[in-house]
């Protein structure tokens, strides 16, 4: 058992997690012994199994110190699994999470949710609103996995976590696919799983930006220009991942969009080569407008955006209209922010009495 | 700092460089490595992209508490 505070009220309590700096500045829940071994229960697993290190801090990482996150996040015991698969992706070395927690690019971890435990440990959301507020296990699994990189990874605003300016996904950042309506194959079946496996893809990126799309089902070339407004949006000149030239990104397609490019009989697979393919910049104009980046590159040669098709996240999630949504990435570090897959054990889940 | 401790660590004489706005997080890195007195020297910030001239005023300024850094170091 970690060592525990005392305060003779939850008002109390709270104010002295906010005077700590345990808290991301919004009231959490107070974790309390009672409420910490609940999620711990639900967990399956014992409050002393150590999943890892979080950096910077190099923080271990107890089951029971990810369930102290989890109460104070706000979750449901529920949601356990895919907490602590979470957890399991970004102290994942490849995701070099030192590195992300400590620069000063707008990175997040995104949690993109897959397979049944979108609904048996949620429901995630994956309509309407995915990014936005209204879905409890949206909202609160994200915030535990950042309360659990400011509490166990010590990645604090201006001394460990160097984001100039961070973002709102800081906050929070969970989504689910839409599998049932989606006509492409799931995100972590294209990723090597099975379709009845439950997994959690964790990828660093930025905040989502918009691409508006409206389409003309007449036009033969209509997914060509979804295609090429979707390499704009992800790799325009002045991201990461045009300047650096490696990467992951994320692209969130709503099902109209999603659509358009099914009925060109593009699969997930083409839509992330296609992207691969088109998302290339001029060393010359890199040389020009970021000097310092262009290393030793050839000036007339065109440069990859990103490290490969695979490192192109293709979903479809959210509600129906003319928006999709991209999420370029930092793209730096040992392993130029790979996206990490993890299973989520939902087979440890342990049900609590009177929830 | 990280590459300073780490380069340290391997027995080899090291000083961090660290701009004054990243000061604090020297102190964090350090102290998480479990080096809290690593030696560093304090740079203004920005230096990156300030220009040669400066950059060059700059290293010239801080070169004596370099090399008494790694003097203390060894």
């Amino acid at each position: 058992m970690n060592s525990m505070l005392s305060a003779k009220d939850e008002e109390t309590a709270l104010e002295e997690l906010h005077r700590r700096g345990n808290t991301d500045g919004l009231p959490v829940v107070i974790p309390t012994r009672n409420r910490v071994e609940r999620m711990v229960l639900a967990s399956g697993m014992d409050a002393d199994m150590v999943l890892g290190t979080m950096g910077p801090g190099n923080g271990v990482a107890t089951v029971e110190k990810i369930a102290i996150a989890a109460v104070m996040a706000g979750c449901l015991p529920d949601y356990m699994p895919i907490v602590i698969a979470a957890v399991k992706g970004v102290i994942d070395p490849e995701f070099d999470l030192t590195e992300m927690q400590a620069t000063t690019h707008c990175t997040a971890p995104l949690v993109i949710v897959n397979g049944p435990a979108r609904i048996n440990c949620g429901p995630v959301n994956c309509g309407f609103g995915i990014f936005g507020p209204g879905n409890r296990a949206n909202a609160s699994i994200g915030r535990a996995l950042r309360l659990a990189m400011m509490n166990i990874g010590m990645g604090r605003p201006g001394s460990s976590d160097m984001a100039l300016h961070g973002h709102p996904g800081k906050f929070t950042f969970c989504i689910a696919e839409d599998e049932e309506h989606s006509p492409f194959t799931p995100l972590h079946v294209a990723r090597g799983f099975a379709p009845d496996q439950s997994v959690v893809t964790v990828v660093g990126a930025e905040a989502p930006h918009s691409v508006m799309f409206s389409g003309d089902a007449d036009d033969k070339d209509n997914h060509r220009y979804l295609l090429e407004l979707l390499a704009i949006g992800v790799a325009n000149m002045a991201t990461n991942n045009a300047v650096l030239g490696n990467g992951a990104a994320t692209i969130v397609l709503n099902p109209e969009h999603a659509q358009i490019l099914h009925a060109a009989g593009l699969s997930r697979q083409d839509i992330a080569q296609q992207l691969y393919t088109r998302c290339v910049q001029p060393v010359s104009e890199i040389s020009r407008l970021n000097p310092g980046f262009a290393g030793r590159a050839v000036k007339d040669k065109m440069r990859h955006c990103f490290s490969s098709a695979d490192q192109i996240l293709v979903l479809m999630a959210g509600g129906s209209g003319l928006y999709s949504m991209v999420m370029p990435s930092w793209c730096a570090g040992a392993h130029k922010n790979a996206a990490v897959s993890v299973l989520v054990e939902a087979d440890q889940f342990c049900e609590i009495p009177g929830l | 700092m990280r590459d300073g401790i780490t380069v340290a660590k391997l027995g080899i004489p090291s000083v961090a460089l660290v701009t004054e706005d990243f000061w604090p997080q020297g102190d964090f890195v350090a102290n998480s490595l479990g080096m809290p007195e690593a030696p560093r020297v304090r740079l203004p910030h920005p230096v990156a992209g300030t220009g040669m001239e400066n950059m060059r005023a700059v290293a010239e300024r801080v070169i004596p508490e370099i090399i008494a850094a790694l003097e203390a170091d060894s």
